[in-house]
């Protein structure tokens, strides 16, 4: 299972099960600290292996960047010690 | 900034950019692998981790990231390691958020959360990392690739993530 965010580099590599998170390249789990995000990628990406159904297929997750930079900046704001 | 509010690729035409400037370096897959379907459900499956984040335990040997067709060795990165106690050396993707929270691209900790929470049967003993700047195709296939697999095979996990940085 592979966790990508080059979806066109996935479509012609053709790993037989793949999701894609719009993410910047190195953050393929999300934003610093954002641990619910994180864990959610894992077991979304888990939960295709069980799913998937056909040998190449790139399912996508429903998330954008905006939306994990903005939950990130909000959980630093509400604890802004941590390491 | 683009607009990624579709949820496009944010970096697109990399394929074709990478490709232009190292010709023939990229892998292109004519066929299709058939699926292996799971054996067991994810509760009880155990799960390794594979990445190209050129993430490694402190104190071993350093991917060399400066060689001109790349670096064609993997690190194993046992599966309790400590977030403190791996590093990353690699230069080819954006390490500012892998600098505060390793897990961003290497979750290691959230693996170990997962696993003990019950959520996944547990972790292989070993994880596995190694540069994804390799120029050779080829080579990559012929030595880093099948080494790689054989050492991931031998760990028996019933799935593999991968993480290509």
């Amino acid at each position: 299972m592979s966790i990508t965010v080059a979806l066109d580099v996935t479509e012609r590599a053709k790993p037989p099960r793949a999701v894609f998170v719009p993410f910047r390249m190195g953050h393929h789990f999300g934003v610093p600290f954002h641990r619910s995000l994180q864990r959610r990628i894992i077991m979304d990406a888990l939960a295709y292996v069980e799913h998937a159904r056909i040998s190449g297929d790139v399912h996508r997750l429903p998330i954008t960047w905006a939306q994990a930079r903005r939950e990130g900046l909000e959980l630093e704001a509400a604890f802004p010690y941590r390491r | 900034m683009m607009d990624n509010s579709e949820g496009a690729q944010l970096r697109p035409g990399l394929w074709d950019t990478v490709n232009e400037r190292y010709p023939g370096s990229m892998i292109v897959s004519a066929d299709d692998v058939a699926l292996v379907p799971l054996t067991r459900p994810i509760r009880e499956a155990r799960v390794a981790f594979v990445s190209s984040a050129g993430v490694q335990p402190r104190g071993t040997l350093p991917f060399d990231v400066v060689h001109p067709v790349g670096d064609y060795s993997f690190r194993r990165v046992p599966s309790t390691s400590r977030v403190e106690d791996l590093e990353i050396h690699q230069l080819k993707y954006p390490t500012d958020g892998a600098a505060r929270d390793l897990n961003v691209i290497f979750p290691i900790e959230r693996l170990q959360e997962l696993a003990a929470e019950g959520a996944i049967g547990g972790l292989t003993p070993e994880f596995f990392s190694f540069i994804g700047y390799n120029m050779d195709p080829v080579s990559f296939e012929r030595t880093l690739a099948q080494e790689l697999a054989d050492a991931v095979v031998a760990e028996q996990p019933d799935v593999v993530l991968l993480a290509p940085a």
